[in-house]
């Protein structure tokens, strides 16, 4: 018996479409990506429905996670950032139930995908920039003037402009890379279990050892889905607030 | 069973208490060991990636085969230690903010 454990992460096309050179399949990626838009919104439509004063645990949730990232976007990027908070409580949500819909056995994770996280890091960074440009107009190059001795600038501004290029990069990579190695171990020790128990004797009992660390990972992986949704958004704040203040350079 | 008024006032106390109590330790995300490790490895590693790839391309532009990959790699490396910096002291507000600590002051503001 084989077991892939990158096998999960390919991406299968289930309504095979082609428009000119173009594959635009309708896959498993597009569907669990579906899935979790739609589910998303279904479970903030129905929880905002009731109203009550006494809130229902579904409406409890809907408010928590509100304020949640309210608190988020005031602390980081103060009263002006929470014209943001549409985007922001978007970006988070769909990061959040793709990380949550990707613990379900047999489900597929869209954010352990690039193609997806390096697009919302890519939609997020021109967020930044044309808030930017159309606050400061053309001064908002200066976030890449740190105060410094004039012939140092030669140096130091390259510097600040390729860690500004970096951002979209690492704000990305982290997503993916933690949604991939954590999926992957699991898959790893499920191997183990697998292996283990089809080799006889005492190997066999053995490989309740595996099981138990996949419990284990698996209750990790419930943090790590919600502490990526998190950091993605508290990054977004953060990058959002340097476009709207200016500050922070040093 | 409609509550009296004295309930309701004696409730609303309680309730200013118990806000007052749980104010102090409001939902803190503190990243794991692990999570900032690889925070600061990926700041790192993603740095020299785009100085690289930007040297790359500017060589190919112009046809100055090793010059600028050499120059903006360094240069990559010293965006990358900007970012670990950088992420360190978010990490550090953070934590300062959190825990009620007084920040450290830092040389730099």
């Amino acid at each position: 018996m084989k077991i892939n454990p990158m096998e999960q992460f390919t991406v299968t096309p289930i309504v095979p479409l082609h428009i000119g050179a173009y594959d635009v399949s309708f896959t498993n990626q597009a569907l669990w990506m579906c899935v979790v838009v739609v589910a998303a919104s279904l479970f903030m439509t129905i929880a905002a429905t009731s109203r009550r004063l006494v809130p229902t645990r579904m409406q409890s949730i809907a408010e928590l996670s509100y304020e949640f990232v309210a608190n988020m976007i005031q602390s980081a990027a103060g009263d002006e950032g929470m014209r943001f908070f549409p985007f922001v409580f978007t970006l988070f949500m769909f990061v959040l139930f793709s990380n949550f819909f990707g613990l379900i056995p047999g489900a597929f994770t869209v954010t352990s995908q690039i193609a997806v996280t390096l697009s919302l890091a890519g939609l997020v960074i021109l967020t930044v920039i044309v808030t930017g440009f159309a606050r400061h107009g053309i001064g908002f190059l200066k976030l890449f003037v740190p105060k410094a001795p004039f012939v140092l600038l030669f140096l130091l501004v390259p510097i600040e402009l390729i860690s500004f290029l970096t951002r979209p990069i690492s704000l990305s990579v982290r997503l993916f890379a933690n949604m991939l190695a954590g999926h992957t171990m699991l898959k790893v020790f499920a191997g183990f279990v697998i292996a283990l128990g089809g080799a006889g004797g005492v190997l066999s009992a053995l490989s309740i050892a595996p099981m138990f660390l996949i419990v284990a990972v698996s209750a990790l992986e419930m943090l790590v889905a919600f502490l990526q949704a998190y950091v993605f958004a508290i990054l977004t704040c953060i990058y959002l607030s340097e476009a709207l203040h200016l500050h922070e350079h040093h | 069973m409609s509550p009296e008024p004295d309930d309701l006032g004696a409730l609303g106390k309680r309730l200013d208490e118990a806000r007052r109590r749980e104010a102090g330790k409001q939902v803190q995300v503190a990243p794991t060991p692990m999570g900032i490790a690889f925070r600061f490895a990926t700041e790192m590693v993603t740095a020299l990636l785009v100085g690289g790839g930007l040297g790359y391309g500017l060589d190919w532009l112009f046809g100055t085969k090793p010059i600028f990959i050499v120059v903006m790699f360094m240069l990559g490396a010293a965006a990358g230690i900007r970012n670990v910096m950088r992420a360190a002291k978010e990490l550090n507000e953070q934590a300062a903010s959190g825990a009620n600590v007084p920040a450290v002051k830092d040389d730099e503001d």
